[in-house]
């Protein structure tokens, strides 16, 4: 990550100069990239909170002997969480929602968005399953008063519905329902609310600080040809274009 | 319809429990420990989310049920001591599903408190079990957020302490809830100031550096701590250079929207309070910003951001300008025409806009140039009595504006028929706000007021007149008094043929002293203009005559004694006759008799009275009437005018120059002496 800080350095001292655009060679750079010091502290709290947002329980276990840092959640809560999301995943709603009670009865008593969601969601599965019936009874008892509670999830229900109404339901314009991807906008909606419900950041902070290097190269490439990341998986450092 | 037959879930197959058989279970002495534990599960995820699940299982009795469970279990744990887990389980469920009953529903949170789980719950705070303190602590939270949950002693046995281990306990559930009962407890300066001298303060803003929910939670317990109460905020904001303040100012920059909102809540309430505080324009423009943007959320932190508008702006010239010129009448309107939303939001956004209107008319201008009163209008028929009530407030609001009043703006049927049908309204807050709205669309200085007459509106407001609750009457009384207004003598006919002489002449003796000011003031304007209006107070005996001056003579009020006496002045502006019985009320010619009550009102330390009864007199001595010299010898022998020659240089400049006229018409008449 030093590089974050010496590309936004370097960009405030060209800003300073306000010279026409600069080249910067690779060794230079790299002469400069050594003078920035990081702490060990800092990068491993960093791949902590990585794994823990992610869920990676044994690594984020594994990572905490090895290397002593100590993750700002207690560990058993990412398993539950993990189980709550792998249960959306593989099309278990049902089982979901009771592991969601199980961790915190509040976060679907206070989230009526998400709780509209997975419901959707157990329709869905049970309209990809074929129970028309079992799906109809269900959008009538459990999702209609919803709907009339809110406007937008009565659109929604609507939406989810018309699926029945549909020969092929992979052509149909509401196909994408079906989709798995549907399946997994809703684990990481659950996920979501579970982290916000233990008070943790939603999101890991290493892929904010990956972007905000892209966004301050972008500023400097304006003022200066330097020695660019491209391939941010690899950080090689390419040559500066001139 | 669906092809694909998938390998379906095990779990989606499971039939699902009847509520009968679970509430069965529950109540059920045979059943057993593993039948209780599941049932309670059952019904736990049957509700959670659920109103209407809430609804059905409450009124199968299942809260006494539950209750009862949690009451028997956490007994058995407490005579058994140290770890039960099946007895724990029972617990951490049964309080599960209390909480949730009492979630967001107001009938689930009374038959939670009817079952008594209130002092059960706070027993498990102790228990041993951490997950049995969170679920506790939990259910409890749930049930303080709610305005039915009973105020929290602070004063009484150990409680101050009790709520202090709250704050201080590392569960962060727990110092959740702490913060939560301060919010829902605290009301009066006394229990403010006594939180603040037991270091709650001090705590809570320790807690704004903790994680976000007992951020937030501080937050919110610090808003009602502080509120209205300048001596405890010069407490928070003095130390440490201000520094509490500065975390809070930073706070409303965070990237959770909910701490933003309740930092900008903080904010309201310190410079509501203290107006010496956070007066830069660099502070205010960015509150107004932030709770602009904060009403785009569209969870609850949207619904709320518009009611923090609202104080922050109310009653305050100066924020009003600041939100015209950030274009925030723009802004609230592109929310109404986005359409569908929440009633709480509505009601929201029309009292913004209700406050942005109440003083300057550029606003009114702006808001009515954005079709905005077809959204009021709108409103006016929806479900919910909170939005219609909103609704009407802003249309009070708006309709100040002289401008649009004269050009009718507001008096024609589309605006006036949904107002008048209000007033039928079951719930009395629209009421009063219908008759507030009314109150002020009828001030129309144009013909228009006949288009009021013809819709029934008078015959509503005269039935609201006799209403039972007082401020209903006022209101109504209110709104008779200024559809009376310089209309013409046809209308003011109408208008007293509805409302009769009797029922006008009790409003007058009304014992709701406001009621008493509005009537008068109503005859006052009867009495307004013509003759014809002034020959009213003469019917039926002069019992309206005697009504008001029986008003003067006993009222213990003074702005009463006021109205009454305007009443007078005008009736004393119309003929001989007029005049003359004026004289007689005021000035009866007993032998002996006690000094007239005008050197009384001459002589009050009100400067509006002594102008009142001055105007009488002026009235009273008009040089060009028949009658004036008779009457002239009458006031001065009444001693008239001396009072007025202290009077020649009266403080108030309206009294000095009444007075002058007065005085120097009477001198004209002459003294009588040859």
């Amino acid at each position: 990550m030093s590089l974050l800080w010496f590309v936004l350095g370097q960009l405030a001292e060209i800003e300073s100069m306000g010279s026409s655009k600069k080249i910067i060679t690779k060794e230079e750079w790299e002469k400069k990239l050594n003078d920035v010091k990081i702490r060990k502290e800092d990068m491993n709290k960093l791949v902590m909170n990585f794994l823990v947002t992610e869920g990676y329980v044994d690594a984020a276990e594994k990572f905490r002997k090895e290397s002593g840092t100590e993750p700002d959640i207690d560990l058993a809560t990412i398993t539950d969480r993990m189980a709550v999301k792998k249960a959306v995943q593989c099309g278990n709603v049902e089982d979901a929602i009771e592991k969601v009670n199980d961790l915190n009865p509040e976060i679907l008593d206070t989230n009526p968005q998400l709780f509209f969601h997975l419901q959707q969601q157990r329709l869905i599965e049970l309209i990809r399953n074929g129970k028309v019936a079992e799906a109809l009874e269900f959008a009538q008892e459990e999702l209609a008063p919803r709907g009339e509670e809110n406007q937008s999830f009565l659109e929604e229900l609507e939406r989810t519905v018309s699926l029945l109404a549909f020969e092929d339901v992979n052509n149909c314009p509401v196909a994408e329902l079906l989709d798995i991807s549907q399946r997994l906008k809703t684990a990481s909606e659950v996920n979501a609310a579970i982290l916000t419900s233990q008070s943790h950041e939603k999101d890991p902070k290493l892929p904010s600080l990956l972007k905000m290097l892209i966004w301050a190269q972008n500023q400097l490439d304006e003022k200066a040809a330097y020695p660019r990341i491209n391939d941010i998986s690899t950080a090689t450092l390419e040559d500066p274009g001139v | 319809m669906p092809t694909s037959a998938a390998a379906s879930s095990s779990s989606e197959n499971q039939s699902r429990p009847v509520p009968e058989d679970i509430v069965g279970r529950l109540s059920s002495s045979m059943a057993s420990y593993e039948i209780k534990l599941k049932a309670l599960r059952d019904l736990k995820n049957q509700i959670i989310g659920n109103r209407t699940k809430k609804l059905a299982f409450l009124k199968l009795g299942a809260v006494p049920s539950v209750v009862s469970i949690l009451s028997s279990a956490t007994a058995a744990a407490s005579c058994r001591g140290g770890y039960d887990d099946n007895l724990d389980s029972i617990i951490i469920q049964s309080a599960a599903v209390i909480g949730s009953f009492a979630c967001g529903f107001d009938a689930g949170v009374q038959a939670v408190l009817d079952a008594g789980a209130l002092p059960i719950l706070l027993s498990l705070i102790s228990h041993q079990n951490e997950k049995v303190v969170d679920a506790g602590a939990r259910s409890l939270k749930l049930i303080y957020q709610s305005k039915l949950a009973p105020k929290y002693e602070f004063f009484k046995d150990q409680n101050l302490e009790f709520l202090l281990s709250l704050l201080n306990c590392k569960n962060e559930n727990v110092t959740g809830l702490g913060a939560c009962v301060i919010t829902h407890s605290c009301r009066t300066s006394i229990e403010q100031r006594a939180l603040n001298d037991a270091g709650v303060v001090r705590k809570l803003i320790s807690l704004l550096g903790g994680s976000v929910i007992q951020r937030d939670s501080s937050l919110e317990s610090l808003a009602a701590i502080l509120k209205e109460n300048s001596e405890v905020i010069l407490k928070f904001v003095g130390p440490e250079n201000g520094r509490a303040l500065n975390d809070v100012i930073e706070l409303t920059k965070d990237k959770h929207p909910r701490t933003r909102l309740l930092a900008c809540m903080c904010l309201v309430v310190i410079r509501n309070a203290l107006p010496s505080y956070l007066q830069d324009l660099q502070i205010k423009t960015k509150l107004v910003l932030i709770l602009l943007e904060l009403l785009d959320d569209p969870g609850q932190v949207g619904e709320e951001a518009p009611f923090i508008l609202s104080s922050l702006i109310v009653g305050k010239e100066d924020m009003q300008r600041l939100a015209f010129q950030e274009n925030v009448i723009d802004k609230l309107c592109c929310h109404l025409e986005k359409g569908s939303l929440q009633a709480k939001r509505l009601q929201g956004i029309f009292l913004a806009l209700a406050d942005l209107c109440s003083r300057l008319e550029s606003c009114r201008t702006k808001l009515l140039s954005l079709k905005a009163l077809q959204f009021m209008v709108d409103a006016m028929s929806h479900d919910s009595a909170e939005v219609r009530a909103a609704a009407c407030i802003c249309l009070k609001n708006v309709s100040r504006s002289v401008e649009n009043l004269s050009a009718g703006t507001f008096m024609n049927e589309s605006v006036i028929n949904p107002v008048v049908q209000l007033l039928c309204d079951t719930s009395t807050s629209v009421q009063v706000a219908a008759l507030g709205a009314i109150s002020n669309v009828v001030v129309d200085f144009m013909v228009q007021k006949t288009t009021f007459i013809q819709f029934g509106g008078v015959k509503q407001l005269v039935e609201l007149s006799k209403s039972m609750d007082s401020t209903i009457r006022m209101n109504a009384v209110c709104a008779l008094r200024n559809l009376m207004f310089l209309v013409s003598d046809r209308c003011k006919e109408a208008i007293l043929l509805e409302l009769t002489q009797s029922t006008l002449t009790s409003l007058i003796c009304d014992p709701e002293v406001s009621v008493q000011e509005q009537a008068l003031a109503l005859v006052c304007n009867l009495v307004d203009g013509s003759t014809d209006g002034i020959r009213h107070v003469f019917a039926d005996n002069c019992s309206l005559l005697r009504a008001v001056v029986r008003q003067i003579q006993s009222a213990s009020k003074v702005e009463v004694v006021i109205q009454g006496m305007y009443v007078l002045t005008n009736v004393a502006s119309g003929d001989e006759l007029h005049k003359e019985a004026v004289m007689d009320e005021l000035f009866p010619t007993l032998p002996g008799g006690p000094q007239s009550i005008v050197i009384k009102f001459l002589q009050s330390n009100e400067s509006q009275l002594r102008t009142a009864a001055v105007w009488t007199l002026v009235n009273l001595t008009l040089p060009n009437s028949s009658g004036a010299f008779g009457r002239a010898v009458k006031l001065r022998r009444a001693g008239i005018i001396s009072q007025l020659k202290n009077m020649m240089n009266d403080p108030c400049l309206d009294v000095k120059l009444r007075a002058r006229t007065a005085f120097g018409q009477m001198m004209t008449l002459g003294d009588g002496s040859p």
